[in-house]
C-alpha cells in the first residue's frame, strides 16, 4: 500500500503525516508513507487544497487533517 | 533559490488550508460572453487573494480530488454568467452548499455569443461584483 501525504510542509501537513504514520503502526499495515511537497503532483490528482491524503491513487481527504479513526477506517478497507 | 522557485509555484497552484478561511470560486466558464466573464472574474479574484479558482467541471464529473478539495473549503462562491446557473446547480447536485451566488446578467451584463472580453468590461464587472457581494 502506498500512502501519499500531499502538502507544503505546513503545520496541518505535518500533523496529517503524524496521524497517518500512527495509524499505520497501530494497525500493523504494510504501507509506504510518502510526503509529496510538489504541489503540481497534487494537481495531477485534482487536489487544489492541502493537506491531502492519497491511498493507492485514491484521494481520501483534502484541506483537512483527518482523525486517527478515519485513517484507520481507510486502511482497514 | 530552487526552494524559492518551488514555493512560488506552489502559491500559484494548490493552496494550503493553514491559511485563513479557504474560499473556493466556481465559475461556470460557459460558451458565451457571460460564461467567459465568470471565468475571468474567478481568475481576477484569485489573483487578488480573495479566493481560489477551482475546477467547476470536475464537480459535474465527480472527480475525486476535486470533490474532496471542495469538501475542504470554508466558503463556496458560485459565479454564473446567466440564469441557467450551471455552476450553482452542479455544486448543489453534488451536495454542496453555495454560500454566495453571483449571476452576471443580474448585474447588467447582456448575454451573447462573443467570447473575447474587453478590458473595460472586465473592470466594470469586477467593480460590480466586489460591490454587490462584498468580496
Amino acid at each position: 500500500m502506498k500512502i501519499e501525504i500531499l502538502g507544503t510542509g505546513c503545520a496541518k501537513c505535518k500533523k496529517t503525516k503524524e496521524i497517518v504514520e500512527q495509524a499505520v503502526v497501530e494497525l500493523g499495515v504494510d504501507a509506504e508513507v510518502v510526503k509529496v511537497e510538489d504541489i503540481n503532483a497534487a494537481l495531477d490528482y485534482g487536489v487544489m487544497i492541502t493537506p491531502a491524503v492519497v491511498i493507492d491513487g485514491d484521494v481520501k481527504i483534502a484541506g483537512k487533517v483527518p482523525s486517527l479513526d478515519k485513517v484507520k477506517e481507510w486502511l482497514a478497507k | 533559490m530552487a526552494e524559492d522557485i518551488k514555493m512560488a509555484k506552489m502559491a500559484k497552484t494548490a493552496k494550503c488550508a493553514c491559511e485563513a478561511a479557504f474560499v473556493g470560486l466556481y465559475a461556470c466558464s460557459g460558451g458565451s460572453n457571460v460564461g467567459q466573464m465568470a471565468n475571468r472574474i474567478a481568475v481576477e479574484l484569485t489573483k487578488q487573494g480573495k479566493g481560489n479558482i477551482m475546477c467547476t467541471v470536475g464537480i459535474g464529473g465527480n472527480v475525486p480530488g476535486i470533490m474532496k478539495s471542495t469538501e475542504g473549503t470554508d466558503e463556496i462562491i458560485a459565479i454564473d454568467g446567466c440564469p441557467l446557473i450551471c455552476a450553482r446547480r452542479s455544486l448543489e447536485l453534488a451536495g454542496f452548499t453555495v454560500n454566495k451566488h453571483i449571476i452576471l446578467t443580474e448585474l447588467g451584463m447582456q448575454k451573447n455569443k462573443e467570447l473575447d472580453l474587453e478590458g473595460s468590461e472586465i473592470k466594470e464587472m469586477m467593480t460590480k461584483v466586489e460591490s454587490a457581494f462584498d468580496i
